[in-house]
C-alpha cells in the first residue's frame, strides 16, 4: 500500500476547483434568471398587445342623432306601441331617411346597420318622444368607429373631425358586447352567447368527468389488486391523457353524433367530448393525491374499526381533495381553451342566439375567437382581442376558484 | 408444541394463538407461534429487528388483512371465538382489539374529533352530552385531559409527539376495547414522553389486556409482567418477565438479553 500525502486544502488545484464551483453556480443562476426574464417578457408582450387591441373592443362610438319624429315618415300610434307595431313600422328605412336629414348623403356609411334598434328601444322606453324632436345615441358604423378610436381611412378621419366639431360623437363602454351574441356586423356582435355556451359545456364536462375520474382514481388506488389488468388500465389512462384533442373530437363525432344521434352543435355533446379528454387528467391527478395521503392515517382509522368505505370517504378523500381539485381545474382549464374537438362536432356554426339549454345549438369562447379571427371586416380584429380577454378572465376566475377551494380544504398538519 | 414453550399457556386467556403461521407471498414470516395473552397483565414482545414480533401483533386484530400478499394460518381466538372465522366482523374486532402505532398518527382534526371519531362510527354515544363525557373520560385515562382541556378544538397534530401518542391511546380507549395492541409506541418519543407513556401503561393495566412490542429491553422489563422473545419468526421463549430477564432458559434468549446480538 502506497502512502498518501495529507490533503493540501490550500493548494492551487484546490483553489481552482473552488473557483470553478462558484463560477458554475453563477452561470446556473444567470441561466435561470434569463429564462424567467424571457418568459416574463413574452407574457408582458402578449398582455400589452392584447389589452391594446382588446380594450377598444369593449367600447363603441355613438352618434347623437336628432330625430324629428312628427316630421318623419313614421306611422306609429304613440298609444299603441307593441312589438308587432314596431316591427311593422319599417324602422330601418325610416332611420335611413332620418339620418340623411341629419348627417347628409353619407349617413349610410356613418351609421351602423343596426342603428334602428337604438331608435326602436328609445320609442319602447318612452313613447311620448314620438310627438317631439328627440336626440338618440345610435351606434356608428365600423369604419367610423375605427377612425374615432384609433386609425381609420382618411375619409372617415375627416368625418370624425367634422362630427366632433358638431359635438355629436361620443365613445363609451359597449354593454351590448357583453349581452349580445354572434352577428354579421362587428358593431352588433357580443360575447354572451359564446360565454353561456362555454359555461354550459364546462358544466357538462365537470358533471361527467369529476365523479367518474375521482371514482376511477379511488378504485384503482384503494381497491384494485395490483395485477396485469390494472397495469393495462394504468398505461391506457396515461396514454389517453396524451392523445391529441382532435382525436377526441372524431370520437365524439362518430359515437355521440353518428351512433347515438345526439343533437349536433350542442353544449351537451361538446361537454361529453371534453369530458373524455379531461377524465384521464383527473384520474392521474387524483391517484397521485390519494397516493400521497400517509398510510398511517389509513392504519389509524382501520385500527379503531372504521370500515374500508369509511376510511376512504372520511379520511383519504378529504385529505386528497385539494390535490384532486387542482388536477380537475388544470383539466377543466385545458377543456375551456379547447377548439379542435368542438369543431369536429359542429360547434363552429353561426349561432346568433344564446343557448337556452345544453341541447340547444351553441358555440364556445375559443371557437368564437377562431370564427371572428377569420372574418374579413376590420371591426372584428378588436372584437377578437376582446373575446380573448373575456376567455382569459374566465380562466383566471376558474383558477381563482381552484386556489380558494384548495386553501379551504387544505389540511394543516 | 416444543418443550421450550412450556410456559405459554395461562389461566383465563383473553386471546390465544395456536400454531399461527404468517406468509408474505412465498416468504414465511411467522413459523407456528402459540401464545396466550391474559387480561390482568401487560405482555411484551421483544426480539431483534425483523423477528416477526410486529407482524404477529398485527395478526391479533387482523391488520395484516390490508397487506394483499399476507396469508395467515392457524387459529387466534378472542374470548374463545376464532377471529379469522367468516362470522367474525373485522370492523367490530378492531374496535374490541384496539391498536396504537409506532409513529403517533392522530387524524388531522381537532383533539375532540380524534377521540370522538371511533365512538361515532360505532354508535357508542347517545348525543352530544354523552360524547362529551366519553371524550373527557378517554382523555383522562390517557393522562392528557389536564394538558388539553382548554383547547379541545385545536388540531391534534399541533400537539407534541408524546402528547400525540397519548391522544392516539385515548382514541383507542374511547371505543372501549378489551385488548390494546401497542406497536413500539415509544420508539419515536423522547425519554420524558416515553416515561409518561410507560406510566400510562401501568395505569391501564387490568382494565385492558395490553400487548406491547418493544425493541427496548429495559422498557419490556419495566412495563410488562410477561415477556415473549421472538427470533426469526419463532417464539423462542415466553414467561414471566423477571424470569426471562434474570433466568432465561434458552441460549438464544440469553444471548439477546445480554446484548450478544440484536
Amino acid at each position: 500500500m502506497s502512502t498518501r500525502n495529507p490533503t493540501d486544502w490550500k493548494s492551487e488545484a484546490m483553489r481552482k476547483r473552488i473557483a470553478g464551483r462558484y463560477a458554475a453556480e453563477r452561470r446556473f443562476k444567470f441561466a435561470g434568471l434569463f429564462a424567467v426574464v424571457l418568459s416574463a417578457s413574452f407574457l408582458a408582450f402578449l398582455l400589452v398587445t392584447m389589452m391594446g387591441n382588446g380594450l377598444r373592443g369593449f367600447t363603441r362610438t355613438e352618434i347623437a342623432l336628432k330625430v324629428d319624429f312628427p316630421a318623419s315618415p313614421l306611422l306609429l300610434d304613440p298609444k299603441a306601441i307593441t312589438d308587432e307595431a314596431l316591427a311593422n313600422a319599417n324602422l330601418p328605412m325610416v332611420t335611413g331617411t332620418v339620418a340623411k336629414t341629419a348627417l347628409g348623403d353619407k349617413a349610410d356609411a356613418l351609421l351602423s346597420p343596426t342603428a334602428w334598434i337604438s331608435i326602436r328601444d328609445a320609442i319602447k322606453a318612452d313613447p311620448t318622444i314620438l310627438s317631439r324632436t328627440a336626440t338618440i345615441s345610435v351606434p356608428a358604423s365600423t369604419g367610423l368607429d375605427l377612425a374615432a378610436k384609433s386609425k381609420g381611412s382618411p375619409e372617415m378621419e375627416a368625418e370624425v373631425a367634422q362630427l366632433k366639431q358638431q359635438g355629436v360623437l361620443s365613445t363609451g363602454f359597449n354593454f351590448s358586447f357583453l349581452t349580445a351574441s354572434d352577428g354579421t356586423d362587428p358593431t352588433q356582435v357580443g360575447i354572451w352567447g359564446a360565454f353561456k355556451g362555454s359555461l354550459l359545456t364546462m358544466l357538462v364536462t365537470l358533471i361527467l368527468s369529476f365523479p367518474v375520474g375521482v371514482a376511477t382514481a379511488l378504485y384503482l388506488e384503494e381497491y384494485a389488486r395490483k395485477n396485469w389488468w390494472t397495469d393495462i388500465i394504468e398505461v391506457s389512462i396515461n396514454n389517453l391523457a396524451a392523445v391529441p384533442s382532435i382525436i377526441f373530437g372524431l370520437l365524439g363525432l362518430s359515437i355521440f353524433l353518428n351512433l347515438a344521434h345526439l343533437p349536433r352543435s350542442a353544449a351537451l355533446v361538446g361537454g361529453m367530448t371534453l369530458a373524455l379528454m379531461t377524465m384521464p387528467v383527473i384520474v392521474i391527478a387524483g391517484r397521485n393525491a390519494i397516493k400521497s395521503v400517509p398510510p398511517s392515517i389509513r392504519d389509524a382509522a382501520l385500527g379503531i374499526g372504521a370500515s374500508p368505505v369509511q376510511v376512504v370517504f372520511q379520511h383519504v378523500l378529504p385529505l386528497a381533495l385539494p390535490g384532486i381539485l387542482t388536477g380537475t381545474i388544470i383539466g377543466m382549464a385545458r377543456a375551456l381553451g379547447e377548439t379542435a374537438p368542438l369543431l369536429m362536432i359542429g360547434m363552429r356554426a353561426f349561432i346568433a342566439t344564446p343557448p337556452g339549454g345544453v341541447t340547444d345549438p351553441a358555440t364556445v369562447l375559443p371557437v368564437q375567437i377562431f370564427l371572428w379571427s377569420d372574418e374579413v371586416s376590420k371591426g372584428f380584429v378588436e372584437k377578437t382581442s376582446a373575446a380573448i380577454i373575456v376567455l382569459l378572465a374566465f380562466l383566471l376566475a376558474m383558477n381563482g376558484l381552484a386556489i380558494y377551494l384548495r386553501n379551504k380544504f387544505e389540511t394543516r398538519w | 408444541m416444543t418443550e421450550e414453550q412450556t410456559n405459554l399457556t395461562i389461566d383465563n386467556p383473553k386471546m390465544s394463538a395456536r400454531d399461527v403461521k404468517v406468509f408474505y407471498g412465498e416468504k414465511q414470516a411467522i413459523k407456528g407461534v402459540s401464545i396466550d395473552v391474559g387480561m390482568d397483565h401487560v405482555t411484551a414482545f421483544i426480539g431483534p429487528s425483523g423477528c416477526g414480533k410486529s407482524t404477529f401483533l398485527r395478526t391479533l386484530n387482523r391488520m395484516n388483512d390490508t397487506v394483499a400478499s399476507a396469508r395467515v394460518e392457524g387459529e387466534i381466538t378472542l374470548d374463545g371465538e376464532n377471529i379469522y372465522a367468516p362470522s367474525m366482523d373485522v370492523v367490530q374486532l378492531r374496535a374490541r382489539v384496539g391498536m396504537v402505532f409506532q409513529k403517533p398518527n392522530p387524524f388531522p382534526k381537532s383533539i375532540y374529533e380524534n377521540i370522538a371519531y371511533g365512538p361515532r362510527i360505532h354508535g357508542l354515544a347517545a348525543g352530544k352530552a354523552d360524547m362529551d363525557v366519553i371524550v373527557e373520560k378517554s382523555l383522562r385515562r390517557a393522562g392528557l385531559w389536564d394538558e388539553v382541556k382548554d383547547r379541545l378544538h385545536d388540531s391534534g397534530t399541533a400537539l407534541s409527539g408524546g402528547q400525540q401518542q397519548r391522544l392516539c391511546i385515548g382514541r383507542a380507549i374511547a371505543v372501549e376495547p378489551e385488548v390494546i395492541l401497542m406497536d413500539e409506541p415509544c420508539s419515536a418519543l423522547d425519554p420524558i414522553a416515553t416515561a409518561k407513556i410507560e406510566e400510562l401503561i401501568h395505569e391501564l393495566r387490568g382494565r385492558y389486556a395490553i400487548v406491547i412490542v418493544t425493541h427496548n429491553m429495559q422498557q419490556a422489563a419495566r412495563v410488562s409482567q410477561r415477556t415473549a422473545f421472538f427470533h426469526l419468526g419463532d417464539l423462542v421463549e415466553y414467561g414471566v418477565t423477571s424470569d426471562i430477564f434474570t433466568n432465561p432458559r434458552q441460549e438464544r434468549t440469553k444471548d439477546y438479553i445480554t446484548g450478544r446480538y440484536g
